[in-house]
């Protein structure tokens, strides 16, 4: 029999269960459409994270905290005193000066910029007076700007503002703050309020991952720190290190090692984006897994849907095998018949997605992600795609793959005796 | 002694195909066995131009799991042309004859030949391109797909057979014609009267020019108006086109338009 006859045949079969085809089509559709659906909102989520990575560091900074030593509040374990452990609040452990030398010394690393523990009080412009939080800027941190630049090296009494303070201030623009003034407010040990006039040099794009802080230089963080430590000994919450941009990811592990052999965890950006990665990465799985739960019950349907499909045509079939179709004549004709069904409810499934999507993208740049340029809530690059459709029919193919071989395998004499 | 009756009666036994030993068992039960003794049967026989063997079995048995012997023993051969009825009552075999026969089913020892070709050394591919190229199959109860059109049931299996539409659809049109269902093709089977449903089923046996009709009660579901009819429509093509029909039935007047009869009893021929 030739192949288009028995493409038509199974055409034919499923259009005359109509209702039946179009449930268990259905069924296929809801996974494969929940699963594109998380793949596209996961590609969406990181392609914007991927082009925002500047914001979490630059490539050649390495992030290095103390190795945090908890105690482990389930247990009743005591730490031991450790006297080149600081313990802040919350346990976290502190770096010093000594860890500075340490650091410097490692081979690769080209210079230290201790993280200062900087509090602002206010920013204000005339009358306009906010609460403020102010992170230190690390050269090289690629932040998306709406207006300006970063702050460069010696630009002491700079900032850079997020995009949100621009019309609190009475900026008309982003553009009209660039190169304005604001005084910054901050307290010294002895509760005394200490003013600075800083120049707007950039606005900073509102953006998901990290950058919700307004940037101030590093002088600038290290002179309120020293202002609001007591007793000069200077502790730091992490210290970024600067290697050879020229570095390779191995020999970047090999320095990373080097710190951790010295009881410091050391970060890359890779490990940093990393992180937030994982989280969202986390999150599509479990979308996923409920996508496939979806599909896995809709193979189930397939295979229910062809064992009806053999039994109302048990005489058909052998009528077809004794007038000579053999068993593989068949078993292509009700593989053919889940493969249909796998590919409409994919077809559909993937289709409506990106309709979805399409339009939930033009919803969310409206709406509540409006400020953050770039950011498509749904991307649906072609392969990914391409693979969730091979595996929908594939799947189909499958489940379809026990009714068929029963279909082959009817004996003709039995099979025409079944009225 | 001998007569003339004799002579005809064996050369006709011989023309549609029954064998030595057959003739040979028929003339003993009809009361000729002294001739047959005291003559020898080859001098009784001028030799004659005999139309080949299509079908040929060697000793079938059929024993199913339930331990009953549908067939113990059947040999026969069937000449190209003839029109044989295999007649006996329900349960006798008759029907497991007809599938072993059709290669539908397999024997459980013995041999089926199919124009000098056992079929033992066949495979199940093999066997189902020789049975949907050599044999027609006409069934009581019909199986057309109902929802289907005259045209498409009837060119059926040259579908199976992998030929193209525009040739199916030639040799459709000129077949329905021949079973006077020409002005039906495009109409759904299920529309026909039962007398035009089984002479679509004629047609769709004999689309494939086969070399054996196996008609399985064909005029079990049918009045007795249309079983004459589809009757005489199946005998005439058998005939003017030389095909072989082999007859199941229970029925002996139906047996009686038929060249030749094998009666089945309890899985031997009698």
């Amino acid at each position: 029999m030739k192949f288009s006859d028995k493409l038509k045949i199974s055409q034919r079969n499923l259009f005359r269960a109509k209702l039946r085809t179009l449930l268990t089509v259905g069924a296929v559709f809801i996974g494969v459409f929940a699963i594109s659906l998380t793949n596209g909102l996961g590609s969406g989520i990181r392609e914007y994270v991927d082009r925002q990575l500047g914001n979490l560091g630059a490539k050649d900074v390495m992030l290095i905290q103390a190795k945090q030593a908890f105690s482990n509040p389930v247990s009743n374990d005591v730490l031991e005193y450790d006297p080149d452990r600081q313990l802040g609040q919350f346990n976290i452990s502190f770096l010093g000066q000594d860890d500075i030398n340490k650091v410097a010394l490692v081979a690769g690393v080209k210079n230290v910029i201790p993280l200062y523990d900087a509090h602002l009080e206010y920013i204000r412009r005339n009358d306009a007076k906010f609460q403020a939080t102010g992170s230190q800027y690390v050269q090289g941190f690629n932040i998306e700007m709406s207006a300006g630049e970063t702050l460069k090296p010696g630009q002491v009494y700079a900032i850079t503002l997020p995009a949100r303070y621009v019309t609190p201030f009475g900026f008309s623009s982003a553009q009209d703050a660039i190169g304005k003034e604001l005084i910054v407010g901050y307290k010294d040990t002895a509760d005394r309020l200490i003013e600075r006039s800083l120049v707007i040099v950039g606005v900073q794009e509102r953006s998901l991952v990290g950058n919700i802080d307004s940037s101030i230089s590093e002088e600038f963080a290290r002179e309120i720190y020293r202002a609001q430590s007591i007793g000069g000994v200077e502790r730091y919450p992490a210290l970024f290190i600067r290697f050879d941009n020229s570095y390779t990811t191995s020999q970047q592990e090999n320095l990373k090692k080097l710190f951790e052999d010295q009881k410091y965890s050391a970060m890359t950006l890779e490990d940093r984006v990393g992180t937030v990665g994982t989280v969202i990465n986390t999150i599509l799985i479990v979308l996923n897994v409920f996508g496939a739960i979806a599909l896995l019950a809709a193979t189930f349907g397939i295979v229910n849907t062809l064992f009806m499909a053999v039994n109302e045509r048990t005489s058909e079939i052998g009528l077809m095998k004794a007038l000579g179709a053999n068993r593989r004549t068949i078993f292509t004709i009700f593989s053919l018949e889940a493969a249909s069904i796998g590919f409409w409810g994919s077809a559909l499934g993937i289709g409506s997605s990106i309709i979805v999507g399409l339009i939930g993208n033009r919803v969310a740049t409206n709406t509540f992600l409006k400020d953050f340029v770039g950011f498509q809530l749904l991307a649906f690059p072609i392969l990914p795609f391409l693979g969730i459709f091979a595996g929908g029919v594939a799947l189909a193919l499958i489940a379809g793959a026990l009714p068929s071989l029963k279909a082959s395998r009817l004996d003709p004499i039995r099979a025409l005796r079944y009225e | 002694m001998i007569t003339l009756e004799l002579i005809q009666y064996i050369r006709d036994a011989r023309y549609i195909g029954l064998s030595d030993a057959e003739i040979v068992q028929q003339l003993e039960r009809a009361g000729w066995a002294s001739i047959l003794m005291e003559t020898g049967l080859r001098a009784l026989i001028e030799p004659s131009v005999r139309e080949p063997i299509v079908l040929e079995t060697h000793a079938l048995t059929k024993t199913y799991e339930s331990n009953t012997n549908a067939l113990q023993g059947v040999s026969l051969a069937i000449r190209k042309g003839t029109s044989v009825a295999i007649i006996g009552k329900s349960g006798s075999g008759k029907s497991t004859l007809m599938h072993i026969l059709a290669t539908l089913d397999r024997p459980t020892s013995g041999e089926l030949v199919v124009d000098g070709k056992p079929t033992s050394l066949l495979s199940q591919v093999e066997i189902d391109a020789l049975r949907n190229k050599k044999f027609g199959f006409v069934f009581q109860q019909f199986f057309l797909n109902g929802r289907d059109t005259c045209l498409e049931n009837v060119t059926l299996p040259l579908a199976i057979m992998g030929i193209s539409k525009k040739d199916r659809n030639e040799r459709g049109l000129e077949m329905l014609k021949a079973v006077g269902l020409e002005e039906k093709a495009q109409q759904k089977a299920v529309e026909l009267s039962g007398g035009e449903k089984q002479r679509l089923c004629i047609g769709r046996a004999l689309i494939t020019q086969p070399e054996v009709i196996f008609a399985d009660e064909p005029t079990g579901n049918l009045d007795t108006e249309n079983s004459s009819n589809v009757m005489g429509i199946l005998l005439d093509l058998q005939k003017s086109r030389g095909i072989t029909l082999i007859l199941v039935t229970h029925d002996p007047d139906l047996a009686k338009l038929c060249d030749r009869t094998i009666t089945i009893k309890d899985g031997v021929i009698v």
